[in-house]
């Protein structure tokens, strides 16, 4: 990744962003010139065709962020031959020394499988904890992944992707559980109606610039039809 | 309503009906095994002062001595013509016995069986017949080769993808259709193979020295057991060059020359009396109560052979200790050359030993290591464990250069245990299954520096020419690898039931 310049947080409450950066990925130029701020509170949903570059932004965003930030990768970025308990524990694996992480894999640490009890309910992953993570279905996996970014408890939600294989209904419950936990945050997405109802600041990406940059309640579906236009 | 589950006990992911825990169990059973048998093997030290011929050897190492050896360069020269007409003589047999391996049944037995046996056992039966000359060595790499080839190739050729071949009208010729969507398919598969087994066939071509074949082996091996380390080093130098420089010097340009090159290398060519030839195979190597047709003699032969079941317990026995020390080093050992850990520097160093682990045939590792400790199962075990170890930690690190870590950051010990072992695992332990048969193999041939193994008693009946002994010795070790390797068949975790879209290592082309 390449950084060329930094904009820290400060009295405006501008709490990360880009001013004329240059953005990669894999010695590939994605965002040739990128100027972003992304702000306290800011609840943003990011659009664009697949290949865009949603990822490398939200890359780079993580990156910028540090430990400001609950990074809440795609559902296959899981380890699949280990437990759900596992897999959301490994969220603060930071946290703990590596010996305490060594032991929790032979047996759960008491306080974090009560934590980790206690959040999985609330994403309707009760039950489920001891299960290998390749023996969950799809949307299953995407709420592992979720609850992995939950347990970081971190200021900032980052999330790649996270309601891409639930249906409409479970989206936008996981929506409404990561916003009664985070003040701002950042969510890719490829289902807009969604994105116009649930989200405050949404961002079009296309061929490494930034097409849209608008409050929600100021666009409309078809205002979006643009970032989906394939010539 | 919540079903919010107790936590875990200590023990309880073994009981988990999952593939992890599956492997987990497996594994810890075979460690268990290990343990409780590990005080049966002889792991004495005899000689006297082991640390201080170790030094001998590092310092002939060091300071290798290139003009000991009379003619290093002839016999690094027939060293390659052994191992690349060997390999040529089982590509030309053993490729149309893949063309029927999946059809036949018979064929398929026949390939286990002489697979089975290894090339050095092979090396001692023509001995007996053929003495010293090129068909000897020749035959011993090129008939276990072609088993080995036909059924990989086979296995390759069912691999490919079969829809270019559909799309053919319907009268067109069978050879017409391989030679144009199947060959061009499983044309890269099949020379990568090829070529990983030309470098078996070097290793194998320098035991051949350990029978008396004028190999880069055999001068190895007087120079070691003289005590001549100095020499033995140069010697060990030269054949690491060998191996190291094969990308340049075996490239596939350069193939014909070197067939035609070496050909007038091979040699001595033996004089074969066709009576003694026929003597041998129709009488020599049988009971003699078989052939007189007294079948009530018949156990009293077998009670004349060797006192069996300690060999074949030693040779069982090493082959599960060696094949759970692989399992440990490959555990150690492959982060040393993964991308994820260390810098540049390590990398290298560690490639570095673990190439020079995998490259000396364990035959050699075990007789140097033998020099230092005498004759028990201890030289053998750390030398099947450490070669066959680094073999697997190579492609098990490979495998994990492949994984991106989805939690972005995590290092260490924490990236080795969350994030890459629990993915990688399966692969390994495919891998040591595969592995497995072939540590059995070596397990027996390792008997021939004077570990009670099954090769110990097949060694010295030769020597004894009581060929009907060996070759029913012989027999006995086949059966017993065969019997292995359909066990080890059926742990391998590919045999686990999985899910589908789960990407496997296919470990077929580089293991086997």
């Amino acid at each position: 990744m390449l950084e060329t310049a930094t904009v820290g947080p400060d009295a405006s409450g501008v709490i990360a962003g880009f001013d004329h950066a240059c953005l990669s990925h894999d010695d590939h130029v994605v965002f040739p010139d990128l100027t972003l701020r992304i702000l306290q509170g800011d609840r943003i949903a990011l659009l664009g065709r697949s290949g865009v570059g949603k990822s490398t932004l939200l890359d780079a965003l993580r990156i910028r962020l540090g430990d400001q930030g609950a990074w809440c990768p795609q559902a296959n970025a899981l380890v699949p031959t280990l437990s759900a308990y596992h897999n959301i524990y490994m969220g603060r694996l930071a946290h703990f020394s590596r010996w305490q992480n060594l032991l929790n894999l032979l047996r759960p640490d008491r306080t974090c499988w009560r934590e980790i009890s206690a959040l999985a309910d609330t994403l309707g992953l009760d039950g489920l904890l001891r299960r290998q993570v390749d023996q969950l279905s799809g949307g299953q996996q995407q709420r592992v992944a979720i609850a992995r970014a939950l347990y970081q408890d971190r200021p900032v939600f980052i999330g790649d992707e996270p309601v891409a294989s639930v249906d409409p209904r479970q989206g936008v419950r996981l929506l409404e559980l990561i916003n009664a936990r985070h003040q701002t945050y950042v969510v890719a997405l490829h289902q807009r109606e969604l994105a116009l109802a649930h989200f405050d600041r949404i961002i079009g990406l296309d061929e490494g610039r930034i097409i849209i940059d608008a409050p929600a309640n100021e666009l409309t579906s078809d205002d979006l039809d643009v970032l989906y236009v394939t010539d | 309503m919540s079903r919010t589950d107790a936590r875990p006990g200590w023990f309880s992911w073994l009981r988990g009906d999952n593939v992890g825990a599956r492997l987990l169990r497996l594994t810890l059973i075979m460690l268990a095994i290990t343990l409780i048998l590990l005080p049966l093997a002889d792991l004495s030290i005899t000689t006297r002062y082991p640390w201080k011929e170790l030094g001998r050897m590092l310092q002939g190492m060091i300071l290798p001595d290139i003009t000991a050896t009379e003619s290093p360069l002839r016999a690094l020269l027939l060293t390659i013509a052994f191992a690349l007409w060997g390999v040529m003589l089982g590509i030309v047999l053993g490729f149309p016995l893949a063309l029927i391996f999946m059809r036949s049944r018979l064929v398929r037995t026949l390939c286990a069986f002489v697979r089975a046996i290894h090339e050095l056992f092979w090396a001692l039966l023509f001995l007996q017949v053929f003495g010293l000359s090129a068909i000897t060595a020749l035959a011993a790499i090129a008939l276990p080769y072609a088993a080995t080839f036909a059924k990989v190739y086979a296995e390759i050729l069912t691999q490919i993808d079969r829809s270019p071949a559909r799309t053919l009208s319907p009268g067109t010729d069978r050879l017409s259709r391989f030679v144009y969507t199947e060959l061009p398919l499983a044309w890269q598969r099949l020379s990568g193979y090829t070529r990983y087994r030309f470098e078996c066939a070097l290793r194998a071509s320098v035991l051949l020295g350990f029978v008396g074949l004028p190999t880069l082996g055999y001068y190895l091996e007087s120079a070691f057991r003289q005590g001549r380390y100095h020499e033995g080093g140069a010697l060990l130098w030269a054949f690491y060059l060998l191996i190291a420089l094969l990308p340049w010097w075996a490239h596939r340009r350069l193939l014909v020359p070197w067939l035609v090159g070496t050909a007038f290398l091979l040699g001595p060519w033996p004089s074969v009396n066709p009576t003694l030839l026929w003597q041998f195979v129709s009488h020599d190597i049988w009971p003699q109560p078989l052939l007189e047709g007294d079948f009530a003699a018949l156990p009293q032969w077998f009670g004349q052979l060797p006192d069996l079941l300690p060999a074949i317990g030693n040779t069982l026995l090493l082959g599960l200790m060696s094949t759970v020390g692989s399992l440990l080093v490959c555990l150690l050992a492959w982060p040393l050359v993964s991308r994820h850990f260390g810098n540049r520097g390590t990398r290298t160093l560690g490639r570095g030993a673990l190439i020079v682990m995998r490259s000396t045939p364990e035959l050699l590792l075990a007789f140097i290591l033998l020099l230092l400790t005498g004759p028990s199962l201890l030289p053998a075990w750390i030398a099947l464990s450490l070669h066959n170890g680094a073999l697997i930690a190579f492609l098990a690190a490979r495998h994990a250069d492949e994984v991106i870590p989805g939690l972005p950051g995590i290092r260490g010990v924490n990236l080795y245990s969350h994030e890459l072992l629990p993915r990688i695992y399966p692969g390994i332990l495919a891998l040591l299954f595969y592995r497995a048969e072939v540590i059995m193999r070596e397990t027996a041939l390792l008997g021939m520096l004077g570990v009670v193994t099954l090769g110990f008693h097949i060694d010295s009946s030769f020597e004894y020419l009581m060929f009907d002994q060996a070759v029913a010795l012989l027999m006995v070790t086949a059966v017993i690898n065969m019997a292995v390797d359909v066990l080890s068949r059926r742990l391998r975790p590919n045999a686990l039931p999985e899910r589908r879209d789960q990407p496997r290592p296919a470990p077929v082309g580089e293991s086997v």
